[in-house]
């Protein structure tokens, strides 16, 4: 794996060179642009009741020399949709990907600042990816279901975390637990929503699923490994409107028993579904977070306004 | 111009005129030209046939001609395949036009085939003439550019150079390099006729010349049959054999693109067809060389490669059924909604049913008439130098011993039956609790069982000197037969003694028995045939053999099982036990196929025939090829077979394949998954490609220096292995990488997000899916290396006369001290067939040529064989990864 991490990423020494960028970027960077409005601080300062569930404080990412994420700082509440909207490019989805160290994979990625999942730090050097993963799932923009049947692309996450035991030795030893899978494929799949479509033909091909479906199969996939969490890159952006809004209903739903984040630039969908908005405009920087009714209603940044109502860019 | 782009009808009518047909039968004759350069070039019909040869020869072109035209004109007149094009019907008609006229030809006049070829290309040179000149003449209409262009220009200008040089040659001599002259005349000469006339003359008359002249060195017999130019700067020669199926392909294949040109009216459209048809000419071409290859090595090696086959009805039927499966398949398809279409296409599709079946009914009668079908044949062999006749025959005759191949076939119906309807033994027993106990008991005693024949296998039958393990074994073996049998009647006593009310009840009730039964009993009877020959036991009671008894009453228990769930089913009216009742009944026809099968496996393992009703099961199927099934006899009047060969050459495969395999894909991971792309992987890149362009020859030096004295100091089985995966291992490698790296991240990433570690990843999803480009480089790999013949010479030997096929399985031997292993057979040179080929032909040594060719031919067959499984395999995996 890349090591491309800031390893040395104590929460103490990231307050320190994280204000020192904060600085830098509110006097000198922001107003590069459209607009030479100021972000303020307490636009993204955002108050709740109960805990959160992601802290993320002084969040920066560079891709090789460019500056992705600059300074993010946001408190996500538990069971609830949070919405991330922005134009391209604008660092939302890098975002999300920092949220369960999906930028990891990305050797040209450099990540400092600090991502608490509960109070325990998930840029951690001895952090147990596998255990954080499973507690933080995603789904992506466009339907990725494996080569393989609904059934097996179910069951695959906890098979591989050795959840469920099948094959001959699972056998042998009276071990098996394909009566377990059975269950767990029903249930993720009821909780998607597909159950009724596909309950006949579970051990057909995923891809023969239509793209709507297929996306439902990757959020039933990604519930298997009973996440607490759930990321959601622009799940609807690649489907037609009635698989969208069967995305929407599943995602209200979800967050009844899930802390979801979902990235969209659909801004309807955003007022429809989510509880809390953010948004980011060029730049990389977090302009405003906060009531998704604040944020579409009366919005404190002249260019937050500007965008929802169409004339940004 | 622009009145020819706005005539309309032009583009939509195309009635077809003289000019048209003329030139379509052109073409069509350069067609018949090309085949025919074929035809006498791989010496089918030599080029100075005349007279009976010449007119059966063209009998056969024309009955083959009329019949493909005429199957495709009826299709076509019925709709199925339906031919609009007024080109493709013309050329058709030119095609039976041109072989009837070339038959007539050659019947009336007694001419030699070389003459007639010469003919051909004069009659080619006068139609593109013709052509040329009624388009320039303005009498038909056409398009043409104002030149041919510089590319035909260069093309004909090089022939020219080529031809005046060969006729200033031979009329002045090489000597005094006026043929120099010649030479620059006739390339400056064509090159301008081409490029300065006007298109329809540029790209005819000079291509008419060409092939003008051709055609008359060859008619007026300047080049004739007997022919022979040997320059005093080569050491080789030009024959007229040789030299005359060249010019005709040539000549043609230019005929054909100016006919094209012609036909097509010159200009845009003129190219395209010409192109059109030069391309094709060249695709076909590559059929041609493959197929001419098989053809030649089968005309040569098929006839001796079948001396004396003989095989049984029965089997010959067996051997059939994969034939019959294929066959019932192709025709299932669906013919598509078309009602005229679907009635002729489902006509197509039944008719390799109906050859299938055909074949299958001439076999069934020889089964019940009980007269053999033989077709006596001479062949010709040298033995021991000196020719003999071989009386030989293929005869198909009523023999009933059916052998293992029958119960191989059982065994994978069995497989296939039990994967379709079960799946796994995961619903066993669930709701019956004497069922889950013996449930849970019998994985257990399979596994005792199969220890136990691990540890006979390394300590053999008796340990340390005491008869303790065959008494072991002996007591296991009877128990293990006992509690199988007692397992598949269980189920029966219980559905006939329970208390309910009727039969179909109690069938379903005690249906976790029956499921339990037939597979319980099916895994211990395995595990007591797999203990039986290690421990060397023969657990005979009196005059009674256990273990076949036990198998054929078990198989008699499963098919009381059918018979029991049968009466049931007719007496019951529910929908859904019907159902349930017919899943049993399956179950029960699994069971007895399964366990016919294992009597099979017995009677192979244990090399004990065994009859019943007459029929009799041998360990040797009632087949019979002595060529692929006989080791060579030095001194024999008969000469035998190559069978240590074949078998030689299969193992190397195997184990090539099996070394060169994990090797390469575990390369290619590592390279594109985990190692970062830098100077290692270029380093790697570059040797990989290296090693690919290595000579065969410096790998068998390799090994004949390098690897021999390190791995027991003689040419063996192994040292030929390592080398052939030596050879293997970087297309493996390549293409493996190439496949890894076309999987899309996408699988990668929502692996990840799982929380699913990189190398599980790898295993679960990248490999699945990056396996059908795997398996094709591992069929390209094996095709090459199967046939590899120089460094076997030097690692493997080239052993002719070996008594008997290696037998790798049986040389693994368990030692008490390092290595643990050993294997004599791998450690001993084999024969292997393409040094067998090698010896023969082109070493001479003992044996016969015929030998050789049949030797080839059946090379050529074990490719083709991987070649075929290859294919399956990568459909298999293709089939599994898409949604079909």
């Amino acid at each position: 794996m890349s090591n491309s991490i800031n390893t040395e990423a104590s929460t103490d020494t990231q307050t320190n060179s994280g204000q020192t960028i904060e600085t830098d970027s509110l006097s000198t960077e922001t107003t590069a642009g459209e607009s030479d409005e100021r972000i303020r601080e307490a636009w993204r300062q955002y108050d709740f009741d109960g805990n959160a569930k992601l802290s993320v404080e002084d969040l920066n990412v560079w891709y090789g020399d460019d500056h992705a994420l600059k300074d993010v700082s946001m408190e996500i509440p538990k069971k609830s949709v949070t919405a991330l909207i922005g134009p391209s490019g604008c660092g939302k989805s890098t975002y999300l990907r920092c949220l369960n160290r999906m930028n990891d994979r990305i050797k040209a990625a450099r990540i400092d600042g600090s991502v608490e999942l509960e109070g325990t730090e998930i840029y951690d050097p001895n952090a147990n990816l596998v255990e954080l993963r499973k507690r933080i799932g995603m789904v992506f923009q466009s339907p990725n279901p494996f080569p393989k049947s609904i059934r097996e692309n179910i069951s695959y996450g906890p098979r591989k975390h050795g959840d469920i035991n099948k094959g001959l030795l699972a056998r042998l030893f009276g071990r098996d637990d394909t009566a377990k899978e059975g269950e767990l494929v029903e249930h993720s799949l009821k909780q998607a929503a597909l159950w009724d479509e596909v309950s006949d033909r579970l051990d057909d091909n995923a891809l023969g699923l239509s793209g709507g479906q297929q996306q439902r199969l990757c959020i039933a996939r990604c519930l298997a490994v009973d996440p607490e969490v759930i990321l959601m890159d622009e799940p609807a952006s690649a489907l037609d409107p009635i698989a969208t809004s069967k995305i929407e209903d599943l995602v209200e739903e979800l967050s009844k028993e899930y802390t979801v984040v979902i990235v969209t630039h659909n801004m309807q969908q955003a007022a429809r579904i989510s509880d809390q908005t953010a948004v980011f405009l060029t730049g990389g920087e977090l302009v405003e977070y906060d009531d998704t009714d604040k944020i579409f209603e009366s919005p404190e940044s002249q260019r937050v306004e500007d965008y929802i109502t169409g004339k940004f860019g | 111009m622009s009145n020819a782009y706005a005539t309309t009808d032009q583009l939509v009518s195309a009635e077809s005129n003289i000019y048209d047909r003329g030139l379509d039968t052109a073409i069509a004759l350069s067609v018949v030209g090309f085949m025919l350069g074929f035809v006498t070039l791989v010496n089918l019909v030599p080029p100075g046939a005349s007279g009976s040869t010449l007119t059966t020869a063209f009998g056969t072109l024309l009955a083959v001609v009329v019949g493909a035209v005429g199957i495709t004109s009826l299709a076509s007149y019925a709709n199925v395949v339906p031919v609009t094009s007024q080109r493709v019907r013309g050329v058709g008609l030119g095609l039976v036009v041109s072989t009837l006229a070339l038959t007539a030809f050659a019947t009336a006049l007694p001419v030699t085939m070389a003459t007639l070829l010469g003919i051909m290309l004069l009659a080619e040179a006068l139609a593109i003439t013709a052509a040329g000149v009624s388009s320039r003449l303005e009498l038909v209409d056409a398009e043409p550019n104002m030149s041919a262009g510089l590319l035909s220009g260069g093309a004909l200008g090089v022939i020219g150079l080529v031809m005046g040089a060969a006729v200033g040659g031979a009329l002045t001599g090489f000597g005094s390099r006026l043929w120099l002259g010649g030479a620059a005349v006739a390339g400056v000469g064509l090159f301008l006729l081409t490029i300065l006339p006007r298109e329809d003359l540029g790209s005819t008359l000079p291509t008419a010349i060409v092939v003008g002249a051709l055609g008359l060195t060859i008619v007026t017999g300047t080049i004739g049959v007997g022919w022979q130019w040997n320059p005093q700067t080569l050491s080789g020669g030009f024959t007229g054999g040789a030299v005359i199926p060249v010019f005709l392909l040539s000549g043609m294949l230019l005929s054909a693109w100016s006919a094209a040109k012609c036909r097509a009216g010159f200009g845009a459209r003129g190219r395209e067809y010409g192109a059109f048809l030069v391309i094709n000419l060249n695709a076909f071409l590559m059929v041609a060389v493959m197929a001419t290859i098989v053809v030649f090595v089968t005309v040569k090696g098929a006839g001796y490669a079948v001396h004396g086959l003989t095989v049984g009805a029965l089997t010959a039927l067996v051997l059939l059924t994969p034939a019959l499966l294929v066959a019932v398949k192709f025709a299932r398809t669906p013919a598509g909604t078309n009602d005229w279409n679907s009635g002729a296409r489902q006509l197509f599709r039944v008719l390799p049913l109906a050859a299938v079946g055909a074949l299958a009914a001439m076999f069934a009668s020889v089964l019940v008439t009980g007269s053999p079908l033989r077709y006596v044949y001479d062949y010709t062999v040298q033995v021991n130098r000196q020719g003999k006749t071989l009386d030989t025959a293929v005869a198909v005759t009523p023999d009933t011993t059916i052998g293992t191949l029958l119960l191989t076939a059982l065994a994978m119906v069995l497989a296939v039956a039990f994967f379709r309807s079960f799946g796994s033994l995961r619903k066993v027993g669930v709701q019956s609790e004497r069922a889950r106990l013996i449930r849970r008991a019998v994985p257990t005693v399979v596994l005792v069982f199969v220890m136990l024949s691990t540890l006979f296998l390394v300590l053999g039958p008796a340990p340390f000197g005491l008869p303790l393990g065959g008494t072991l074994g002996f007591a296991a073996v009877v128990g293990g037969a006992v509690a199988a049998s007692g397992l598949v009647v269980y189920p029966l006593a219980g559905v006939l003694t329970s208390d309910e009310p009727t039969l179909a009840d109690s069938a379903q009730r005690e249906a976790p028995l029956f499921t339990l039964g037939v597979f319980g009993g099916l895994g211990l009877l395995l595990a007591t045939l797999l203990l039986q020959p290690v421990a060397g036991i023969n657990p005979q009671v009196g005059p009674v053999n256990l273990v076949p008894v036990i198998a054929l009453g078990a198989a008699v228990a499963s098919l009381a099982l059918v018979a029991l769930t049968t009466v049931a089913k007719r007496s019951s009216e529910e929908t859904i036990t019907r159902r349930v009742l017919a899943e049993e009944r399956r179950l029960g026809l699994v069971g007895a196929a399964g366990f016919t099968a294992l009597l099979g496996l017995h009677v192979a393992v244990t090399s004990t025939s065994f009859t019943v009703l007459g029929v009799s099961v041998a360990n040797k199927g009632s087949i019979s090829w002595p060529m692929v099934m006989e080791a060579y006899i030095p001194l024999g009047a008969e000469p035998g077979g190559i069978m240590p060969a074949i078998i030689g050459t299969v193992w190397l495969v195997i184990g090539a394949t099996l070394f060169a395999v994990p090797l390469g894909v575990g390369a290619a991971v590592f390279l594109t998954e985990y190692a970062e792309q830098g100077r290692f992987t270029a380093v790697v890149e570059t040797a990989t490609n290296a090693l690919w362009s290595t000579p065969s020859i410096v790998f068998g030096l390799f090994g004949a220096a390098f690897l021999i004295p390190r791995l027991g100091g003689d040419e063996s089985l192994l040292t030929g292995m390592l080398v052939l995966g030596f050879m293997l291992l970087p297309l493996v490698l390549i293409t493996s990488r190439e496949s890894i790296k076309a999987v899309p991240d996408e699988y990668r990433d929502a692996s990840a997000a799982l929380g699913v570690t990189q190398w599980e990843t790898i295993k679960s999803v990248v490999l699945p899916a990056a396996m059908p480009g795997v398996i094709t480089g591992v069929i390209l790999g094996v095709g090459r290396i199967a046939g590899e013949t120089a460094p076997l010479i030097l690692v493997l030997g080239s052993t002719l006369n070996a008594k008997a096929g290696v037998n790798v399985i049986d040389g693994f031997q368990f030692v008490s001290e390092p290595p643990f292993i050993v294997n004599d057979a791998l450690m001993t040179a084999s024969a292997s067939l393409p040094t067998q080929v090698w010896a023969v032909i082109a070493a001479g040594v003992s044996g016969s040529p015929q030998m050789g060719w049949a030797t080839a031919f059946i090379l050529l067959m074990v490719v083709l064989t991987f070649y075929a499984v290859g294919i399956m395999a990568r459909t298999y995996f293709r089939r599994k990864l898409n949604y079909e």
